[in-house]
């Protein structure tokens, strides 16, 4: 990995130097200028999703392709060991078996626990992310309610007039009901007090006539002496008698 | 053998430079920070993996306690980490080095017995006295305790100097072992190789256990005085 910053390195700044890349770094990262410019802070260039490729673990495919074209990478690697290990300058002791050990547990491990592992990591992102993104989904529909709720409110501001129209009328109602109660109650009080002098006048016209009556009564009395009296009743008795025999001779026809 | 079996323990110099506080700085280089929420595979897993021990570490301090976790926690990943990569061939482990193990163990012992002394004196000689003991036993038994007190510190340092140290020289000796049947015997050889990977992976646990112990034993210290 740093490896290839230095190699990038070298690519800017001295485009000549791309096939000696093996330069010591020192030298060329002395070319590189720090901190000139504005510092970028907004928007921050965004990170490559992925690493650079790399085989083994350790070797970067950019040393493979490098190879390439001279010699075979593989053939040049086991050059290399066989060399070392045939001039002894790699000795094999003790820790050569300690070594194979060790790298041999490792790449076991590696081998079957590589893809689980991944995947742990894979999932440990994708809860973040679905965290966020679910109190995102919350707050648009939350957002989304309220413009719903706002819209109907709208909606029946429009109806309010059937509302106003059916208040008007309720008003409008009670007021006549209210004045036709006051006329009749105006109706009802002139009526009585009408009746009464009416009837106080009927009162009176009785009171006379019944006055009227009894003094001419008692003055009738008054004026029938006892010898009138009695010539008068045995005249009916006489009158009497002839209607009975009258009577009495109906039913036989 | 070319060299003596200790070769790998001498504290290694370039030049009479110390080298070894290069190699005690390495660690902190293969756990790199972020300041991203998601991040790639490698720092998602460690995050996670200190956020467990963390959590399972910190959990039966109070709030004096947890003051400490920054240190604690750093500490067992230190430990961890460096131990895991002694195990590399021909790698340094600057763990197996008593003075390194010493000046760990002792300043953090001696923080957390000296704020249990500053601030609950009377908590603190308590640990003296067991509950308990019969009278006559008494100042034997204070004795004891405080040279079981003092002797901690030494304790913590020589128990991980002496395990890791006790393994990379069986590993050491074994796989000089296999060395020297590779030429006698081959299917000799195959068994001790097959001990020398189980070795291997008892080491790899062993590796982190200490680490972990080291760091409970202090987080109990700690414990007992805050």
């Amino acid at each position: 990995m740093l490896s290839r910053v230095v190699l990038s390195a070298a690519a800017t700044a001295a485009p000549s130097l791309k096939n000696a890349a093996f330069l010591g770094p020192g030298v060329l990262q002395a070319t590189r200028t720090f901190h000139t410019g504005q510092p970028h802070l907004v928007p921050v260039p965004p990170l490559p999703e992925y690493g650079g490729k790399v085989r083994y673990g350790l070797i970067p495919e950019e040393f493979f392709q490098f190879l390439y074209p001279k010699t075979g990478p593989y053939v040049l690697g086991t050059g290399l060991i066989l060399y070392a290990l045939s001039k002894e300058i790699y000795v094999i002791s003790a820790e050569t078996f300690t070594a194979l050990s060790v790298l041999g547990v490792m790449v076991y491990g590696i081998k079957k626990y590589g893809p689980f592992v991944a995947d742990f990591a894979d999932k440990l992102n994708e809860q973040k992310l679905a965290q966020l993104e679910e109190a995102k989904q919350a707050s648009i529909q939350h957002i989304q309610n309220a413009i719903d709720t706002e819209k109907s409110q709208q909606a029946l501001v429009q109806k309010r007039h059937y509302l106003f129209d059916v208040q008007r009328n309720n008003i409008a109602m009670a007021l006549e009901v209210t004045y036709r109660e006051r006329l009749y109650r105006v109706y009802k009080e002139v009526k009585n007090r009408l009746d009464y002098h009416i009837s106080v006048q009927n009162m009176m016209r009785r009171k006379e006539q019944e006055h009227m009556i009894n003094w001419v009564e008692k003055h009738v009395v008054q004026s029938i002496s006892t010898q009138q009296e009695k010539e008068t009743i045995a005249k009916c008795i006489a009158d009497l008698k002839l209607l009975a025999k009258k009577a009495q001779a109906q039913p036989v026809m | 053998m070319n060299e003596n079996l200790f070769a790998s323990f001498i504290a290694p110099t370039i030049l009479g430079l110390p080298a070894a506080v290069l190699i005690i700085l390495l660690p902190p280089l293969l756990i790199p920070t972020s300041k991203y929420l998601i991040n790639n595979r490698l720092i998602t897993t460690q995050q996670w993996l200190i956020k467990l021990t963390s959590k399972q570490m910190m959990t039966m301090h109070n709030t004096k306690g947890r003051t400490w976790s920054l240190m604690l926690v750093s500490l067992i990943i230190f430990i961890a980490t460096t131990n895991l990569l002694g195990l590399l061939p021909y790698s340094f482990t600057p763990t197996t080095q008593l003075s390194m193990n010493l000046a760990m163990a002792i300043p953090l012992w001696a923080g957390a017995v000296i704020m249990g002394f500053r601030s609950k004196i009377k908590n603190a000689l308590a640990h003296f006295l067991p509950q308990g003991t019969p009278t006559p036993l008494i100042p034997m038994l204070v004795i004891i305790e405080t040279i079981s007190l003092l002797i901690q510190p030494m304790a913590l340092a020589v128990r991980l100097t002496a395990n890791i140290t006790a393994g990379h020289l069986l590993m050491h000796l074994i796989g000089s072992a296999t060395l020297a049947m590779s030429t006698i015997n081959l299917p000799s050889t195959l068994i001790i190789f097959t001990i020398l990977i189980l070795l291997t992976i008892l080491e790899i646990a062993v590796a982190l256990i200490q680490a972990y112990v080291f760091t409970l034993l202090v987080s109990l210290y700690l414990h007992d005085n805050t």
